[in-house]
């Protein structure tokens, strides 16, 4: 039965009408938008590289879009996986509560995501705010959260950490599968904790590593929620990430082409960092069954 | 009678001992204040949250706590009754009208297009299979303006349409990798029983192999709800009249429509967002660390 | 009638493996046919193209004198044991049982009556309120032989089924499943079984005959008893029958004018049946086979074919001594019963020591083809 091919792509078939219509199609179409001008009452009509051009060498707003964008980025991504390792690292431990604890990290991972939370954040740091309230406390003065570029950049990248849970969650399963009989092993052969945990610990679950890393990196580009919320993108467009760009070109001043243009240039920023991860996680990536030292 | 020099190397081990354990306590206890204090830090947000929206908002500016000296439900009060013609329960009625159709239609074509990937052969699977994978890194900033532009051809902008019809078509393809991964460790053996038993091929799916793999359904069910829930960016774009508002559009609104220093108002309806969420995790918790973790290592 | 004819079954994967090469099997009706061989030898999935779970490149099998090459697994009138039980995790003990014939809409009472029937014959009238996952395994393996009887097949089918066993319940659900055999036999029911096992013992004590499959091939198909003293190649010669049948090289020269083996120098002459069938074979290398039972340690002055080895070492198993010696290199294993006690607990390794062997009971075998050349009309 399983061998008949008819019946495999019958049951397959709503996912091939799906990728057709919602994912290949719009993807073939956005890209083709992108060298048009098109705001949804005239025709799309054809202006060739116009936009990208303009992108490059005329849009200081794209410029400053797509380096706060990266600073995001390359902030967060690290330093969300960084701690959520360390954390989990701790919790690999036969302590007591563990369980409470991992729900604890976790579920901040599954509301964060949402309006609400950005909307008790943006409460949270607001000037009368209760950060700035606890600041007082101690004696510090208010903080301009939102006012200072700098600081409201701070406030997202902190709601984004404070999502580690379920990066974390992975990393601790992945821990917990490194059989003890390896530690013990290594014990035996003279390693210290140390030792054992960069030699045994860190490669087995380099997979692990690399897979939060490219969910992480895809996930960080297309941060829309939090900056949006929070921030509107401001102040002085110091939280302007690439995805509210793109809304506002697109749903806001109707530019449906450059839209589609500034998209495909996020895009092609996320695939090129995406396959060069690949690339080169052949050579720290380790995969139990390779023969390597 | 024990020697001298026995009663010396037993004393000095029972210190080793010792030493041992007292540095194992240390450690302990290390862990356990950093676990406690990261864990204090995440939860004050949440904590801080429900306090707030029990207090007057004069309180909400002074204190730090989270207990409520004088607590009140205006914040409640005021908060339901929003600045529109609508309570916030429509809003939340809203909300589940997109929700349920969703976690159907997600469940239903994804364990359809799971069971075509886990269990039979056909031409292009190979292909197919790489393209499933492919999806699920892409980023979808890229095909969203062209969705928008397609349905609103076929006349479906301010509705909720567009928000749950694809998932009929299994989009979301990590559910479906997840189902596949959970088919995989099945052996076949009792859908083979079965077709000796008399099954015909759709019955085998009916009776067999749906309910072993309920387990991985209901974290599909689950995960789509968390997902959709916190779903923002689509209604934002789709839905326009007010009276169609989910709670996230509600709440994005509610925002600007306050009055500058009514803060507990937004609070408490952000309380009231968040429980349908929170309590469905209570609820199902191992079904969601479990679903991650599996998904997470066989990546 | 229910018998089972294979005509020339193949079976080719899509990467262009071989797997099943074109064999021919006759199973009587209610024969108990084995299908036994090493691992990788295709015996299950030549069970499964019988079963109709594994598709049939080349060839046919008829089931009662039907062609059922085209047909589903449920209109063959077959019924699988699975090696891993295979039993519907989420329904009880006796929806399990019932489910084929639920699924055919037979009438309630009929379905209870059956189940009443099976679960008596295989006593699990009291687990059939539990869930699978709270069987033990012996219990599970009835459950699933009960499934298979409940639907009264032409063929019953296992693949397998003992495998998961420990060794103690697999010895009494051997004998449990062929006093079942027999049962239904007596009650006038189909009973004709093809049994996939990789274990000899069960093999020689349940089948009423065992095709010997390797790689694909047919070997043998045969009794127990006559595959164990005349297996037509020297496969078959050492893969039945415990302990291992020594096959080690020789020579096959003249001796006094008529064919006699040499080995090891030592010339070991044959009796004349054996002689008649080596007439026109030439001189040159060939195999020997002889089991250990028929090695004996001789005494010095002992008659018939000797040779002189050295011992390498003794096993004392009880009731049995186990000798392992030299012969010119090549280690020979001779099993003893203890009668001469304490000359076999005397012999130490290193030792020379006489054996006699029964060349009675030995084979030659062609060391190219394997084929055993010492059989005549016996077969």
């Amino acid at each position: 039965m399983y061998e008949s091919r008819i019946l495999g792509l019958a049951y397959v078939t709503p996912f091939v009408i799906g990728l057709l219509v919602f994912t290949a199609f719009p993807f073939l179409a956005s890209l083709g938008l992108s060298f048009t001008e098109y705001n949804l009452i005239e025709r799309p009509y054809w202006v060739g590289l116009d936009n990208f051009e303009f992108m490059f060498f005329h849009d200081s707003l794209f410029w400053k879009s797509l380096s706060v964008t990266l600073a995001y980025v390359f902030i967060t991504v690290p330093l969300k996986l960084a701690f959520a390792l360390y954390i989990a690292l701790i919790l690999n431990f036969k302590l007591k509560g563990i369980n409470l604890f991992r729900t604890g990290y976790y579920v901040p991972s599954i509301l964060g995501g949402s309006v609400a939370i950005a909307v008790l954040w943006r409460y949270m740091f607001a000037d009368f705010g209760v950060i700035n309230l606890i600041l007082g406390t101690v004696g510090i003065d208010p903080v301009p959260w939102f006012g200072d570029p700098g600081w409201a950049l701070f406030t997202i990248t902190l709601l984004r950490l404070w999502q580690f849970g379920s990066a974390m969650v992975i990393f601790l399963a992945a821990l917990q599968n490194v059989p003890v009989s390896l530690y013990e092993a290594a014990m035996i052969d003279g390693a210290r904790k140390w030792q054992a945990f960069f030699r045994i610990t860190i490669p087995l679950i380099t997979p692990v590593i690399f897979f939060n890393f490219i969910m992480q990196l895809v996930q960080a580009f297309q941060e829309f929620n939090g900056p949006y919320i929070i921030t509107q993108g401001g102040p002085l467009k110091s939280t302007y990430l690439l995805p509210l760009y793109i809304y506002e070109s697109a749903f806001r001043n109707f530019e449906m082409g450059y839209g589609a243009a500034l998209a495909w240039v996020l895009f092609s920023i996320v695939m090129v960092l995406t396959i060069i991860a690949f690339v080169t996680s052949k050579y720290w990536v380790f995969y139990s069954g390779d023969k390597q030292s | 009678m024990r020697s001298i020099e026995q009663t010396a190397a037993s004393a000095q081990a029972m210190a080793e001992v010792r030493k041992t354990e007292r540095r194992q306590k240390i450690n302990a206890v290390v862990r356990y204040v950093i676990l406690a204090a990261v864990g204090f830090a995440m939860i004050y947000p949440l904590l801080w949250l429900i306090g707030a929206s029990f207090k007057t908002n004069h309180e909400i500016f002074t204190e730090i706590g989270f207990i409520p000296m004088h607590p009140t439900l205006d914040g409640y009060i005021e908060g339901w009754k929003t600045s529109t013609e609508y309570t916030f329960g429509r809003f939340f009625i809203n909300t589940f009208i997109i929700l349920i159709p969703k976690v159907l239609a997600t469940a239903f074509s994804s364990t359809l297009v799971a069971y075509g990937f886990a269990r039979f052969d056909f031409p292009g699977k190979k292909i197919l299979f790489s393209i499933l994978i492919a999806t699920l890194l892409l980023p979808n900033v890229v095909t969203r303006i062209p969705q928008y532009i397609l349905f609103r051809e076929l006349g479906w902008l301010d509705s909720y349409l567009p928000l749950w019809v694809p998932q009929m078509f299994a989009v979301d393809a990590f559910f479906v990798f997840m189902l596949i991964q959970f088919l995989r460790g099945i052996p076949r053996d009792m859908e083979e029983a079965a077709m000796i038993d008399g099954c015909k091929p759709f019955q085998v799916l009916l009776y067999i192999v749906i309910p072993m793999l309920k387990p991985a359904i209901i974290s599909v069910c689950l995960f789509q709800f968390m997902w959709s829930m916190n779903d923002f960016l689509g209604p934002l774009i789709y839905i326009s009249s007010v009276e169609k508002y989910p709670i996230a559009l509600a709440l994005k609104m509610s925002i600007s429509a306050t009055e500058s220093f009514e803060w507990n108002r937004i609070l408490s309806m952000t309380v009231l967002a968040l429980t349908p969420s929170l309590a469905v995790f209570f609820l199902a918790q191992k079904y969601f660390i479990e679903g991650i973790s599996t998904t997470g290592l066989k990546g | 009638m229910s018998e089972v004819i294979l005509n020339q079954l193949e079976k080719v994967y899509p990467n262009g493996f071989k797997a099943v090469h074109g064999i021919d099997l006759d199973v009587r009706d209610g024969e108990f046919m084995v299908l036994i061989g090493p691992s990788g030898c295709s015996k299950s999935t030549t069970l499964r193209m019988v079963a109709g779970l594994e598709s049939i490149s080349g060839g046919e099998v008829r089931i009662g004198g039907r062609i059922v090459n085209n047909l589903p697994p449920y209109e063959r009138g077959i019924a699988m044991v699975f090696q891993n039980y295979a039993l519907y995790p989420h329904m009880k003990v006796h929806k399990n049982l019932s489910f084929g014939l639920r699924l055919a809409r037979q009438p309630k009472d009929q379905i209870q009556d059956s189940v009443d029937y099976v679960s008596g014959i295989l006593q699990i009238e009291e687990l059939l309120d539990r869930l699978p996952k709270q069987l033990s395994g012996g219990q599970a393996q009835r459950v699933a032989v009960g499934r298979a009887l409940i639907k009264k097949p032409e063929v019953f089918l296992f693949d397998e089924p003992l495998s998961n066993l420990d060794a103690k319940l697999r010895a009494s659900m051997r004998i449990r499943i062929t006093e079942l055999h027999r049962q239904i036999k007596k009650e006038g029911l189909s009973s004709t079984v093809i049994y996939v096992t990789h274990d000899q013992t069960e093999a020689m004590t349940m089948g009423d005959r065992i095709c010997v499959l390797r790689d694909g091939h047919i070997m043998q198909v045969d009794t127990p008893t006559r595959l164990y003293d005349y297996p037509s190649n020297a496969f078959v010669a050492g893969f039945l029958g415990s302990p291992e049948m020594n096959l080690k090289p020789a020579s096959l020269v003249k001796h006094e004018g008529k064919p006699a083996l040499r080995a090891g120098g030592f010339v070991l002459e044959l009796p004349e049946e054996k002689q008649k069938c080596l007439e026109n074979q030439a001189e040159g290398p060939v195999t020997l086979g002889i089991r250990p039972p028929f090695i004996d340690l001789a005494d010095d002055d002992a008659e018939g074919p000797t040779v002189e080895g050295t011992i390498k070492f003794v096993e004392f198993m009880g009731h049995e001594v186990f000798i392992y010696f030299d012969l010119d290199g090549e280690e020979y294993a001779a099993v003893n019963r203890i009668e001469n006690r304490a000359r076999l607990l005397s012999l130490k390794g290193g030792e020379r020591a006489r054996f006699r062997f029964n060349m009675r009971r030995a084979h030659v075998f062609d060391k190219k083809t394997e084929q055993n050349l010492t059989l005549s009309n016996h077969v």
